[in-house]
């Protein structure tokens, strides 16, 4: 059981890092938007959140999948 | 601009933060582990080192030690995705080492570049209530209301009598009809409460030297000194009768005599006065005389009182403990529950008892930690008097009313149900039977 929660603890930690590009990226879009920067960095980091999203969303099935096991 | 350094094994990350930082600024190297991180601190100077826990060969505290070691005079803000880890960060930094906690956003950054401290910070500004003319808080009904009351009142020039009970926060509302205002002269503020019978002239309109033992020099008075700005009369109603005409006087003709002096002194304010009493009271008590009443009651404002309006209590606790927090630099946070334990209370000493009870817990909590040590009762010595004339307003169930009344009831003769079921004319069993429901009394 205790080894479910370090696990548990290790999955969450691991799915703040695709988070964290979510974040900084769309940081970047705003940043982008509001200097009128080239469109293709917007672009670029939109399409890095996306892939960002379900990186996180894989994170999160592994999160699903530790809960149904401990059960 | 800033030489700063990227220690982080995630590549995509380095390349989206070096984007921004090289945004806000600043020169910015990245690298991926700490053996390359220590090669090029050995010819490179950097002002600013972003450095991610877990490196695919050691801590980032192992750099740290380094940099210690070489006598670096980097700052330092690690990046971590674990909250827990910031307990053990806060025992072990020095001054020139901070901590940011992932997901990361650009103010972050920012703040941590210009040597804020960090996060906490940055989350009040950003997630913190909304302050109106830079001293209210609240976005309740009543409060909106007087949002619009101030900004109206403060296009004007017109003369505003603060109506509310002790602690609603009088003195900030006129705070913010003088900032509202826009006006170049000062807010001054004065407690008439507070002056002796003797001096309220002198307070007031000022003395010459040598007007009275004592008056050793010249001095200007309230007024004078809130020329083109807004002078705050607090607790007005406290000022003795027989001294009011000489306000009015000085309301009706914008003009002050100095105590002993002889020449007129023109002065140019907006007056803002208070009084604990509500319009009711005023006339009943005759504390202001009528025509003192309409020359500074051009416009009332009631200021609600706050259990009028509970929505805004969880948001004001929120705002002092991020004060108490920042002031001590604690990492202290509300539970749900607490919150809704606040706003359940009645809060007879207003906003400044909630203020006083949140800084009280704040001492009673171990700043090491998160959890807010609240108290197990709120009770304080003022608050049965008020309990007492409003124990029945709207929005209480007939429940609610009906086992404050069991309860007085049975304080009053001292817990016998038999004289209280008789006092409240039901019969001793349905008075058990009540008593029962409730659940928390002992038979």
């Amino acid at each position: 059981m205790t080894d479910n929660i370090k696990d548990l603890a290790q999955l969450v930690h691991d799915a703040r890092g695709p988070l964290n590009k979510i974040s900084m990226n769309a940081e970047l879009v705003k940043l982008v938007l509001e200097n009128d920067l080239p469109k293709e960095k917007a672009l670029q980091a939109l399409q890095a959140i996306i892939k960002n999203c379900q990186d996180c969303s894989t994170h999160l099935q592994a999160i699903t999948a530790l809960g149904k096991a401990s059960k | 601009m800033l030489n700063v350094l990227l220690v982080d094994d995630d590549i995509e990350f380095t390349d989206v933060a070096s984007q921004i930082i090289e945004f806000l600024g600043h020169t910015v190297a990245a690298v991926q582990n700490l053996q390359e991180a220590r090669n090029l601190l050995e010819y490179n100077q950097f002002d600013h080192i972003f450095l991610d826990f877990m490196l695919p060969d050691g801590s980032g505290l192992h750099l740290i030690d380094h940099l210690t070691q070489t006598g670096s005079t980097s700052y330092i803000t690690m990046i971590t995705g674990h909250p827990s880890v910031k307990g053990m960060l806060a025992g072990l930094c020095g001054p020139k080492v901070d901590y940011l906690l992932k997901p990361l956003q650009r103010e972050d950054l920012e703040s941590a570049l210009n040597r804020k401290s960090s996060k906490r910070k940055s989350t009040t500004q950003h997630t913190g209530p909304k302050r109106h003319f830079g001293c209210l808080i609240g976005e309740s009904e009543s409060m909106r209301n007087l949002y619009t009351m101030i900004e109206r009142v403060s296009q004007t020039s017109a003369n505003v009598l603060l109506m509310g009970e002790s602690g609603v926060g009088k003195e900030v509302v006129a705070q913010a009809i003088h900032s509202a205002s826009k006006i170049e002269g000062p807010l001054v503020a004065t407690n008439c409460g507070a002056m002796s019978k003797e001096l309220i002239g002198s307070e007031l309109f000022g003395h010459e030297k040598g007007s009275f033992t004592g008056a050793v020099a010249q001095k200007k008075g309230v007024f004078e000194r809130a020329n083109n700005g807004t002078l705050f009369l607090d607790e007005v109603t406290e000022m003795p009768i027989d001294m009011q005409p000489n306000l009015l006087r000085v309301l009706e003709t914008k003009k002050v005599i100095r105590v002993g002096g002889t020449s007129e002194v023109s002065v140019n304010c907006r007056v803002v006065s208070a009084t604990n009493r509500n319009l009711a009271e005023l006339a009943e008590t005759k504390v202001m005389r009528e025509d003192i009443y309409f020359r500074l009651a051009v416009f009332p404002i009631d200021i609600p009182p706050l259990r009028e309006r509970t929505s805004d209590i969880p948001l004001l606790a929120q705002v002092f403990l991020s004060e108490l927090n920042e002031e001590y630099g604690a990492a202290l946070k509300w539970q749900e529950a607490q919150l809704q334990r606040l706003a359940d209370y009645e809060w007879p000493g207003n906003v400044r008892e909630l203020r006083h009870t949140v800084h009280r817990s704040f001492i009673m909590s171990d700043m090491q930690g998160s959890d807010v040590a609240l108290p197990e009762s709120f009770k304080s010595p003022f608050a049965k008097v008020s309990k007492q004339t409003n124990s029945i307003s709207a929005g209480q169930t007939i429940e609610d009313v009906e086992k404050q009344l069991i309860t007085a009831t049975l304080t009053k003769v001292d817990g016998n149900k038999t004289l209280a079921a008789e006092m409240l004319g039901i019969s001793t069993k349905t008075l058990y039977n009540r008593l029962h429901a409730y659940g928390d009394f002992d038979d």
